[in-house]
């Protein structure tokens, strides 16, 4: 009896609907300890506030409301939750003010009703009807306590028919308050001759704003709608509304395109009857067609959002175009991420992601980052978390043009430093690929533009600024050795984890292509704490991609040997090639020559401690048979090959001749071709390990 | 009053410890010297964001402004409290062109109006004329640009004739001893004035800014009177006491705690504050308030100060009382503007 829907409501997908049904419920339904009720309403109100009600839940809750169907407590209560979230139908406010004249409902009431009315005015979807009530209306005006409000209504009805049709003469003996000589004053405007009073010229203010209850929520939900708000409201109106000290965020809205009309007047009229506005240009022919006479919007933010603009923006080499779109850019930036402050601007991502994506969709598609958000990021990584927006930060980060040696520790090594050491393993391998993507735009924008002059490289196409190439490989030998000395240090607070140490080696795969690929003659050869983890990793991939990578320093180092006369242009100094000699020798005695820890090999740990350790042979505990990562293979290796001529399991047979040569091919066929490379080119003489046991 | 005016004056040295505890790190932490280099890929020069707030001034000089900015302009600049923005380099805009930029705001708010929310039909019945004025004398370098006033006066639909216009809002862009560096690195058609004050309704300063934007390709931010500077002016202001005598010092903190907790400190009468006493001053107060209140004012931060020669809010908020400490007053905003652009 109590309420007739369905008990198994839940508060999902689209309970709105039922709720709605629920409630043109038949008069007298009790309200006091009815939980159905209250628990629609609740539901109702959540919806309300975070994305406003449809025009057809609008026309229920206020049928509902105005009906009085379950009292008066309950019709202020939905008053005050009929947030629009695009418009109001007339014919459900024509209905409710018909309801206003039924007499039950309480002054107070029917004042809050009036008020939601002007409030919602402009979102009422066509006024004709409610002009055609204009007469009804104005009999409220009698009413002492409505009459403000009534007067505030009439005057936004106001048209010079309804003017004639009403009598004026109710209206005088009320006194002169200003709503009612706003009110006369107008008619008086369309009418002279039927208003006798004489107007004061000097009217204070005769409305004031009624828009106290819903305001902040109409705002909320109209920035949230985007837009999807109907054109009865025009964005325009609603960023005139903003409170400039309740700031909203507005400033990661892309402006609109429109052409440069206010300026027309100052320029000469000759030129500006041939130029076109990039607003009227909607294809790439068009854009090609009128590219000598294309006029840039009035607001260079507005490009943003059209890729034909950016092209137009990718080709026209004009600075202060560029740094209009710069200055608005940064600010945008600044004010949502730098200046938001105590305002905690950061939490609202669902506007800064896409706008950021955007962003970098278009550094993207421009092929390089703009000064300004270059600029944020130095500022921004001092205060960032590590973990806001993550993604799209890291991505903006490694759009950065090669920055000057001297300044490459304070603005980016610093910060980044801090928010490595202190973020989880994610964040690590996450900016591991960063400065992964940062060297290599870097490279691409040397194996571009180095090849137009030798020594000096233009490093963004749109500006002039020009680097030395010594200075251009100090940056990115700076660079090297900082993720060389993060990866080293993470690596060991990680426990080599081989996610991490799979992004160090995609680095480190850049790194040793430098020549090779991008024609810069450098060579910088991992530090010990990221050669010996990749060596020892139990994954067989991370030791194989250590293999490919002292391969192809091979070939590069090989190439200097034939060249020696380049040596002082390459930064190569006997050190370097000492360091991968070193190396080689190192990963050939561990893997092949089953000569771990002899004296010349760097890893000294005392022979008693060895022994202590009690580890058989533990000298041919990393050659490929024996090395963790590769134990499975070899295994594998023995069950299928090695037992047709043995019964016992002896891994050590495998370093035979022949079944060498055999595994190495068994390794060779799962996919290793790190290895096999590394072993064409750095034992290609001896074949077989040197079997010590 | 000759000393008072050769004398350098340093940041006041206590709020460092107080901004490494405040939220906005950010602020203070964003400007750092090493960006000039990497900014100069527009081709500017280094020194265009190598800016961070000046450790040292000289104090208070005094201007005889008066003498050279018409006395009407100078009244209206300093009986209003302005509330402060800065502004984005303006693009194309041309101090010969004010008198058809007032055309064009004036339709613009009236466009405005007409699409505006019911709720403020007040316009409706009113029309507004906008005024574009030069307020010549103010600028300190030839690299500053000439400031512009602008006004908005309403007018009644029924007023007579001889009823005077009633200025309902009002605004400038100003810039003072702006960094040279900065304003020579920009562009021919950029002109900077990056400290925008306004005073009237906010729906009218929203329409005004938003036609600048429009007009301009520029940018209005809120500009919060940091800590530091709020310290700073306090410094300059009260270093004047030989002119006008500091009848009162009234500072406002606002400390972390709950229920949030005001402080205000008022010093009336003759008391001397000299410049070198600021830091020390300070640094007493905080002492007393700890002896005696257990309150360690550098948790908070301090949200205001007034004196006698005007006053400054954190939220942006400032009045000068006297025109002559105008210049000073507007030299270290117009600083502080320009370190909020973003390039």
């Amino acid at each position: 009896t109590i309420c007739p829907n369905p008990p198994h409501m839940k508060i999902t997908a689209k309970p709105f609907v039922s709720v709605l049904v629920f409630f043109p419920l038949e008069a007298g339904t009790p309200v006091n300890g009815n939980d159905e009720v209250e628990r629609n309403m609740v539901l109702v109100e959540k919806l309300a506030y975070s994305k406003g009600l449809s025009p057809e839940a609008i026309s229920i809750m206020l049928e509902f409301a105005m009906s009085l169907r379950m009292g008066t407590s309950l019709c202020a209560r939905v008053l005050k939750c009929l947030i629009p979230a695009t418009l109001v139908p007339q014919e459900a406010v024509v209905r409710a003010v018909v309801w206003l004249s039924v007499g039950k409902i309480p002054v107070s009431t029917q004042i809050l009703f009036i008020k939601w009315v002007l409030t919602v005015f402009d979102m009422i979807d066509a006024k004709d009807q409610l002009r055609a009530v204009y007469g009804f209306i104005f009999n409220f005006v009698t009413e002492e306590n409505l009459c403000p409000f009534i007067c505030h209504l009439l005057y936004l009805l106001t048209r010079k028919e309804s003017v004639v049709s009403c009598s004026m003469l109710i209206l005088f003996p009320q006194g002169r308050q200003p709503f009612l000589l706003s009110l006369l004053s107008l008619y008086k405007v369309f009418c002279p001759e039927m208003v006798m009073l004489s107007i004061p010229s000097r009217i204070k203010s005769g409305f004031r704003n009624h828009n106290m209850p819903w305001k902040s929520a109409l705002i909320a939900v109209q920035k949230g709608a985007g837009p999807h708000v109907a054109a009865g409201i025009s964005p325009a109106s609603t960023t005139i509304k903003t409170n400039p000290r309740k700031r909203k965020r507005c400033h990661l809205e892309l402006p609109v395109m429109t052409s440069v009309v206010s300026k027309e007047a100052q320029t000469e009229p000759s030129s500006c009857g041939k130029v076109v506005p990039l607003v009227q240009l909607h294809s790439f022919a068009q854009l090609l067609e009128n590219m000598h006479r294309i006029e840039l919007p009035a607001q260079m933010g507005s490009l943003l959002g059209s890729s034909l603009a950016l092209q137009y923006l990718d080709c026209v080499q004009d600075e202060s175009a560029l740094l209009r779109l710069n200055f608005w850019l940064g600010y945008a930036l600044h004010e949502e991420f730098l200046f938001c402050g105590d305002r905690g601007a950061s939490q609202n991502s669902q506007e800064a992601l896409p706008f950021l994506d955007r962003l970098l969709s278009t550094q993207h598609f421009l092929q390089e980052g703009f000064s300004c958000s270059e600029a944020f990021l130095y500022k921004f990584l001092n205060v960032w978390d590590g973990s806001l927006l993550r993604p799209q930060i890291l991505g903006l980060l490694s759009n950065i043009p090669v920055v000057p040696s001297a300044q490459i520790r304070q603005l980016l090594f610093e910060p980044l430093m801090q928010l490595f050491f202190t973020s989880s393993l994610f964040f690590k391998c996450g900016l591991m690929e960063c400065l992964n993507n940062m060297l290599l735009k870097w490279l691409t924008w040397h194996s571009v533009y180095a090849l137009e002059d030798d020594l000096d490289i233009s490093l963004n196409s749109h500006t002039s600024i020009n680097m030395t190439l010594s200075g251009f490989k100090d940056s990115v030998m700076e660079l090297v050795d900082f993720v060389g000395r993060l990866a080293s240090l993470g690596l060991q607070l990680e426990g080599c984890h081989s996610l991490l140490l799979s992004f160090v080696l995609d680095f480190y795969e850049t790194v040793c292509d430098m020549f090779m690929k991008y024609g810069l003659p450098l060579v910088v050869m991992p530090p010990p704490g990221v050669f010996y983890p990749a060596l020892f990793a139990t994954d067989p991939v991370s030791v194989d991609r250590l293999a490919y990578i002292m391969h192809r320093w091979g070939l590069f180092t090989s190439c200097f040997d034939n060249a020696a006369m380049h040596v002082q242009a390459f930064h190569i100094s006997r050190q370097m090639v000492r360091e991968f000699n070193h190396y080689i020798i190192v990963m050939v005695n561990c893997l092949w020559n089953s000569k771990m820890f002899q004296l010349d090999m760097g890893l000294s740990l005392g022979e008693d401690l060895l022994l202590k350790s009690k580890v058989p042979q533990y000298w041919a505990s990393f050659d490929l048979v024996h090395h963790p990562a590769f134990m499975s293979y070899a295994v594998d290796f023995h069950h299928r090959v090695m037992l047709a001529w043995r019964k016992d399991m002896d891994l050590n047979s495998i370093k035979d001749s022949k079944p060498w040569s055999w595994y190495l091919e068994f390794l060779v066929s799962q996919g290793y071709d790190g290895l096999k490379q590394f072993v064409q080119s750095n034992i290609g003489r001896q074949q077989l390990p040197a079997d010590e046991g | 009053m000759e000393r008072h005016q050769n004398r350098e004056t340093r940041t006041p040295r206590n709020n460092v410890v107080v901004h490494r505890r405040r939220k906005s790190k950010s602020y203070r932490l964003s400007y750092r010297s090493g960006l000039g280099a990497a900014d100069s890929r527009l081709g500017w020069s280094p020194a265009l964001t190598a800016r961070r707030l000046n450790t040292s001034r000289k104090a208070a000089g005094i201007s005889n402004i008066a003498e050279r900015v018409d006395p009407g302009q100078l009244a209206l600049l300093v009986k209003t409290e302005w509330q402060l923005s800065y502004v984005t380099p303006l693009h194309q805009f041309r101090h010969t062109q004010l008198k058809s930029y007032a055309r064009q705001l004036s339709a613009f708010i009236a466009a405005g109006k007409q699409q505006g929310l019911a709720v403020e039909v007040e316009g409706l019945q009113t029309t507004f004329r906008v005024s574009f004025s030069l307020v010549q004398g103010m600028t300190q370098s030839d690299e500053d640009a000439e400031s512009v006033l602008v006004q908005i006066h309403s007018k009644r639909l029924f007023a007579r004739q001889d009823e005077p216009q009633k200025p309902v809002w009002s605004g400038w862009l100003t810039c003072i001893n702006g960094n040279p560096d900065y304003l020579r690195a920009l562009p021919k058609d950029f002109v900077c004035l990056p400290l925008f004050g306004c005073s009237g309704a906010d729906g009218l300063s929203a329409l005004v800014k938003s036609w600048f934007q429009q007009s301009f390709d520029c940018c209005f931010g809120l500009l919060e009177i940091s800590h530091t500077s709020l310290q700073w002016l306090m410094a300059l202001w009260t270093n004047c006491h030989a002119e006008s005598g500091i009848q009162h010092l009234k500072m406002i903190w606002t400390l972390p705690a709950a229920p949030p907790l005001q402080v205000t400190y008022t010093e009336a009468g003759e008391n001397y504050i000299d410049i070198e006493e600021v830091t020390s001053f300070m640094q007493g107060l905080k002492s007393h308030f700890y002896r005696h209140f257990r309150l360690d004012l550098s948790a908070g931060s301090l949200n205001q100060v007034s004196t006698a020669l005007g006053s400054a809010k954190y939220s942006g908020r400032m009045k000068i009382s006297n025109s002559r400490y105008m210049i000073t007053t507007l030299t270290l905003l117009t600083e502080c503007a320009l370190l909020k652009m973003p390039i």
